[in-house]
């Protein structure tokens, strides 16, 4: 829908071969449209005001506000004379059929059919009371039908001048203006069998002859008929009187034009499956519905078409119910109706109309009163019901706002801002530049109506479409030449419309409706020419490289099917990306293309995704924002107007309810930050940076002004270690997922050094090794915390991410943490890095450079590293130390012997350990009271598995057969034993004193020393012999007690060891497992502190 | 202190420029500013803003509240109440003529917020002058004031407490002079 005439009644026609659109207004002028999109109409002056227009073999006929109806030759517009006068305006002019005559009904009751040839040849119909509303010839010139504001629909023949019928169907009212309805009647095309007059909300169809009513095609139930074209509107009132006053069809497609009162002129397109005469037809119904509704304007498709607010759904069915997917049975099915207020909106028809969407919602509201149209036809098309084709978005500037507004912004990158302005003092372009020692802000005439532009450092440079006179043209000013001659123009040849343009350093670039793209040297030379596989959709350029968006083929289902090629214009002259598909969000469209301000390319899509070509893996895609993430409100959009990758940054334009800004006040500039989609730990950020100062404060004890003047790195881990905590997800991956987030968005966001340095570009040695400084901490880090949690496998692959001198590191780190086979592993895997590095840098020399770059970047972290982890390993130890403290007062007394509780300055000593290494190195040791040497450790582990072996072979169903004898005769005894064994059965299954895992262990020992003993007198005896044991042995067993999982297996051995006593083969074993049993007296302390701690660190278990 | 004092304060207070140049972060005594991008909103105290925007090297964000509806509504709401209502800023009266004095084009429409800060304060400065008078005429030894601004405290300030000394002499002149007189007769 677009602006065609001021305000007031309007009426619309196509001329015979449906090529032009006619259209009369309020305001005197007849415009002769090419299509919708044609911004220059041919007018023709006929008077003050325009009431009708009817249009056939070469004759325009208008009813004007002279109370003339003239006749001016089409196409010229050339005034041919006066037909007819009447004492008032006429409402309404049409021709008969083959257009010899013409009638007219006049605001002073009468109706008038003149010969078109002869003027003098006139017939008059008395009869109306009130001005005549609409009138019909009948196709076989016999019969002409009129409506009047009287509420009457009179039949005339014409012939005799006598009224045939007369029926009183209408509301009655005073003028034409204040009629509820202008009532355009239509006869069934081709035959007149059929008299269509629309009353309120149906349409009574009257059999020729008879008169009679043959049938009421009403709202819910369309019939089939052998109507094969009816048209008629109805006239709406509403508040802002925004309604179809005009509709015509067009004479070979599905297509109708419709005028409002407004004075807008639109076209529905794709009505039904005729053939499409535009690319931006959908050739299905119901979605060229949805089209329709959706975006074609939300105000009377979506409002007036649905709007009879009663029977809405009718309404609906009434549209949809028109002419191609009637089916030949009555009752249709009832579609949903489109009450779509968010913006699902196809883009050619937003681009059209986004600057009325926020007016025409609230216009859906108050809608009231009829439906507008219904045509209707019997043509029996197949019926598809498969995936509707989308249509295809247009061509469109990166960073510009809808063409047809009439401030707005061209374009908006991070060169500058050109704003266009069209309204009737002025049509001028405004060229700004955000950095002004560029080039200072520039003021130039829009003569040529240019449409599209674009901005670099070095030029501006604008195009135009072609016009009726003018070929499109390229306008270059190229400001930074040194020459006197800055502009130039290049005309395109004629038919070949210029789409999208960009530029680059040292060249421009047009893509074409040819599909051709021209390339253009700055100074203005053409060079190269190639074709496009599809129609443009958008293009950017950056150094020497071009991006092009183009539609591959169609898309189904709203989404659109894009392709993309990159190409590096420079001496290389090498296509990247070879048209492949461009991945967008499901039903989105694009919305931005650029590059980043370091030259990746890199994309928007209308569902705010933005996405970057990740050279480092193929040149793929990868999604780097949601910008909808960061929107307020549902209707709230972000309009990114640049990328930056160091820093990373999005800028963009925040939006309140709209996709795009506008130019006044002047939008102020946001900038967002990327997040990859990986998978995270939903918490909100700030209140988690919030909880955790205030908990690594309240851990570390200290003050504010030393927790702020703490190295912020440090502390976000610490924060987001202790929210794990204190928020209680107990999963490690609070504390993990982000930085390996992070790690990947730092790799991502590195990519273009490697590829600017490959391009020769020089880069600051700072800029390199920085972000690979980060990204080695980042993995440092996040071994470290492997660590922690004793995924060693983890921190293997972590390794295999380092670079030489990390991995070392990390060597050094896992050795130190007491992780030999982790130390083995990762030395190992050391080694062969070194080779491959070898081999690498003989073969390649050019790379070598690069490397050692990363290397020494990486150099430089190392110590700072270094000393990080181990402030990380302390806060674990601390904290750690004082949750324990905090979450069970039981384990305090176990580990209170630590020389770790924080003394008030936590920071002097803790710079002191980070310092010297081996005094931090006793601060881990510290924390378990008892040292275990490290190589028992795996031997231990050999002989549980020994043992446990054993156990299994032991369980035999005599051994269990045996025992079941041996309890049946304690039964039988005494009922106390009883009790007792069962007591210890249970207790069996998890001992829970040091007493009676010391009783497990020597219960073997008593029974061979007193056979005989029923259970009651074992434990009596084991009692004795416990005490006897020295309280320290005592606390060992209890601290045992409590160490849990870590004992199972040992427990069940134990268990058995009653029956493996009758065992004489078993003895040595069981000596070894008592030796073992010294080791492990020692070791469950150890481990269970270990366990503990970590348990602690991450509650894991 | 004198007003230009008060100015001097407001100075440091922060607002949002868009830079039309490139420059790094700066290192100054008073923290680091920038890095400046062009056409990049940044934060800067006062002083540079102006300094900037009369050198033409940037366009002014005005502060949020320097927006006609919402200064309406702080001028009804002091109006409206007989006790002072807390202020958008603490230097809104410095503020507003500094931004309008040098960045008038960058702020739209200077003028009507021009005249709804003039009136507020006019609402305020006469509120002050009232709770002077009735603090002198009631005799009292202290009074409490709540959401004054520095600006606001400085125009009674130095007057009244120099009054209220000069009546204090007054008065304690008056006394012993009232008894003297008994003794002239």
């Amino acid at each position: 829908m677009r602006y065609g005439h001021t305000e007031g009644h309007t009426d619309v026609c196509f001329d015979d071969s449906g090529s032009c659109i006619v259209t009369c207004g309020s305001d005197g002028d007849v415009r002769i449209w090419e299509n919708l999109d044609d911004d220059d109409p041919k007018s023709i002056n006929v008077g003050e005001k325009a009431y009708s227009c009817a249009l056939k073999n070469g004759r325009l006929i208008t009813a004007v506000s002279n109370n003339t109806v003239q006749i001016h030759t089409f196409p010229e517009g050339a005034p041919d004379g006066i037909l007819t006068r009447f004492t008032m305006n006429a409402n309404h002019v049409v021709f008969n059929s083959d257009g010899t005559k013409i009638a007219a009904g006049s605001s002073d009751f009468m109706v008038k059919v003149v010969e078109v040839a002869d003027s003098s040849k006139q017939k008059t119909f008395r009869g109306h009371d009130a001005p005549v509303l609409s009138l019909s010839f009948d196709p076989m010139d016999i019969y002409l039908a009129s409506a009047s504001c009287d509420g009457s629909v009179r039949v005339w023949k014409v012939e005799e001048q006598t009224c045939v019928t007369n029926w009183l169907l209408l509301q009655k009212c005073n003028d034409v203006i204040n009629a509820k309805s202008i009532c355009r009647l239509a006869w069934q095309p081709g035959s007149g069998k059929l008299l269509a007059v629309p009353v309120d909300k149906v349409v009574k169809l009257y059999r020729r002859e008879t008169w009679d009513n043959q049938v009421d095609l009403s709202d819910t139930s369309i019939t089939q008929h052998s109507v094969t074209e009816l048209k008629y509107s109805d006239k709406m009132k509403h508040e802002k009187n925004y309604s179809i006053c005009g509709l015509a069809w067009h004479p070979k497609y599905e297509q109708i034009a419709y005028t409002d009162t407004e004075g807008n002129l639109g076209l529905w397109e794709d009505i039904g499956d005729g053939k499409k005469p535009n690319d931006k037809v959908a050739s299905t119904v119901t979605k060229g519905y949805e089209d329709l509704f959706d975006g074609d304007d939300d105000d009377y498709l979506n409002g007036d078409m649905i709007e009879p607010q009663s029977s809405p759904n009718a309404g609906a069915n009434e549209d949809h119910g028109d002419d191609d997917d009637l089916m030949p049975t009555s009752g249709h099915p009832t579609r949903a109706i489109i009450d779509d207020d968010d913006n699902s909106l196809d883009i050619g028809m937003i681009k059209a109309n986004s600057n009325l969407l926020e007016k025409e919602e609230d216009d859906v509201d108050d809608l009231t009163g009829g439906f507008p149209a219904l045509p209707t036809s019997s043509t029996q098309q197949p019926f598809y019901d498969g995936p509707r084709p989308t249509p295809r978005q247009k061509p469109f500037q990166s960073g510009s706002t809808p063409v047809h507004l009439m401030h707005r912004f061209m374009v908006w990158n991070s060169v500058g801002i050109i704003r266009c302005y069209n309204d009737e003092q002025d049509n001028a372009i405004d060229i700004e530049f955000h950095d002004t020692s560029i080039h200072h802000a520039t003021h130039l005439p829009n003569s040529l109506n240019h449409t599209m532009a674009d901005l670099s450092t070095e030029a501006i440079l604008l195009a135009c479409e072609s016009t009726e006179e003018l070929t499109s043209k390229l306008h270059c000013i190229h400001f930074s030449s040194w020459d006197a001659n800055k502009e130039w123009t290049v005309d395109m040849p004629k038919d070949e419309d210029i789409e999208a343009i960009c530029l680059g350093q040292g060249w421009a670039a047009c893509a074409t409706s040819a599909l051709l793209v021209r390339v253009f040297t700055v100074g203005g030379v053409q060079k190269e020419i190639f074709c496009l596989p599809g129609p443009v959709v958008s293009m950017a350029g950056h150094g020497e490289q071009l991006i092009i968006i183009y539609h591959r083929g169609t898309g189904f289902g709203g989404d659109q099917c894009l392709g993309v090629q990159l190409m590096e214009l420079g001496k290389k002259k090498k296509q990247v990306l070879h048209g492949d598909p461009l991945s967008l969000t499901k039903k989105s469209y694009l919305v931005w293309v650029g590059f980043s301000a370091e030259g990746t390319p890199c994309y928007v899509d209308s569902e705010g995704i933005v996405r970057m070509l990740n050279r480092g893996l193929g040149n793929t895609w990868i999604p780097v924002c949601n910008t909808r993430e960061h929107c307020k409100g549902k209707s709230d959009h972000y309009w990114v107007v640049g990328i930056h990758e160091n820093p990373q940054q999005l800028r963009c334009i925040p939006c309140k309810g709209a996709r795009f800004p506008p130019t006044l006040p002047r939008p102020a500039v946001a900038v967002l930050s990327f997040t990859l989609p990986y998978c995270q730990v939903a918490t909100e950020k700030g209140q988690m940076e919030l909880v955790l100062e205030e908990h690594i404060m309240k851990l570390l004890e200290l003050t504010q002004d030393e927790y702020y003047s703490y190295s912020s790195s440090v502390t976000v881990e610490c924060f987001q270690f202790a929210v794990g905590q204190r928020l209680g997800k107990n999963h490690p991956f609070v504390l993990e997922l982000p930085m390996q987030e992070q790690y990947w968005r730092s790799v991502v966001f590195h990519n273009y050094v490697d590829y600017l340095s490959k391009n020769g570009y020089e880069l600051d040695e700072n800029a390199q090794s920085q972000p690979v400084k980060e990204q080695q901490e980042l993995l440092m880090k996040l071994f470290a915390l492997s660590c922690k949690l004793e995924r060693e496998s983890r921190c293997v692959e972590l390794a295999d991410l380092m670079t030489q001198n990390v991995v070392n590191l990390a060597i050094k780190y896992a050795s130190r943490s007491r992780r030999l086979n982790l130390a083995q592993r990762l030395s190992e895997m050391a080694v062969e890095k070194a080779s491959e590095l070898a081999t690498a840098l003989g073969d390649e020399e050019e790379e070598e450079d690069f490397r050692t770059h990363l290397n020494a970047g990486a150099c430089v972290g190392c110590t700072q590293i270094f000393t990080y982890l181990f402030f990380l390993s302390y806060c674990i130890a601390v904290i750690a130390s004082s949750s324990q403290g905090r979450v069970n007062p039981f384990k305090v007394s176990a580990t209170k012997k630590d020389p770790v509780v924080p003394s008030a300055n936590v920071l002097d000593t803790m710079s002191k350990y980070s310092k010297k290494l081996s005094s931090s190195r006793a601060v881990n040791k510290e924390s378990p009271p008892v040292i275990k040497p490290l190589i028992p450790k795996p031997k231990s582990k050999q002989l549980l598995q020994a043992s446990a072996a054993s156990f299994f072979q032991v369980r035999t169903p005599s051994s269990s057969e045996k025992r079941v004898g041996e309890r049946e005769e304690k039964a039988g005894n005494e009922p106390s034993g009883v009790q007792a064994s069962a007591q210890d059965s249970t207790e069996n299954k998890r001992p829970k004193t040091g007493f009676q895992m010391w009783l497990e262990e020597n219960r073997a020992n008593i029974l061979t020393d007193n056979p005989g003993l029923n259970e009651a007198e074992v434990i009596k005896e084991g009692m004795s012999r416990f005490r006897l044991l020295s309280s320290e042995e005592r606390i060992v067993w209890s601290e045992k007690a409590k160490g849990g999982t870590v004992n199972d297996v040992t427990e069940d051995k134990k268990r058995k060891r009653p029956t493996a006593a009758e065992d004489e083969v078993k003895k040595d074993e069981e000596q070894k497992s008592e030796d073992s049993n010294l080791s492990k007296k020692k070791k469950p302390l150890d481990q269970s502190t270990n366990v503990r701690l970590s348990s602690f660190a991450f509650k894991q278990s | 202190m004198e007003p230009a004092e008060a100015e001097f304060l407001a100075e440091k207070e922060l607002v949002t420029i868009v830079p039309s140049f490139s420059m790094d972060r700066v290192h100054l005594i008073g923290g680091d500013l920038g890095p400046f991008n062009p056409g990049l909103p940044v934060e800067v105290p006062v002083w540079l803003a102006i300094s900037l925007k009369q050198r033409q090297k940037c366009r002014l964000i005005p502060p949020e509240w320097m927006d006609v509806g919402k200064l309406e509504e702080i001028r009804d709401q002091e109006r409206k109440e007989d006790t002072f209502t807390p202020m958008p800023s603490p230097y809104y009266m410095e503020l507003t003529k500094l931004l309008l004095n040098y960045a008038s084009d960058n702020i739209p429409k200077a003028d009507e917020i021009r005249t709804l800060v003039k009136d507020t304060w006019d609402t305020r400065m006469a509120k002050l002058r009232l709770s002077a008078d009735s603090f002198v005429r009631q005799q009292e030894a202290h009074a409490k004031l709540d959401n004054l601004t520095l600006m606001e405290i400085n125009t009674i300030g130095t007057f009244l407490t120099q009054a209220l000394d000069h009546m204090y002499k007054l008065r304690a002149n008056l006394q012993p002079a009232a008894s003297n007189d008994s003794q002239d007769f």
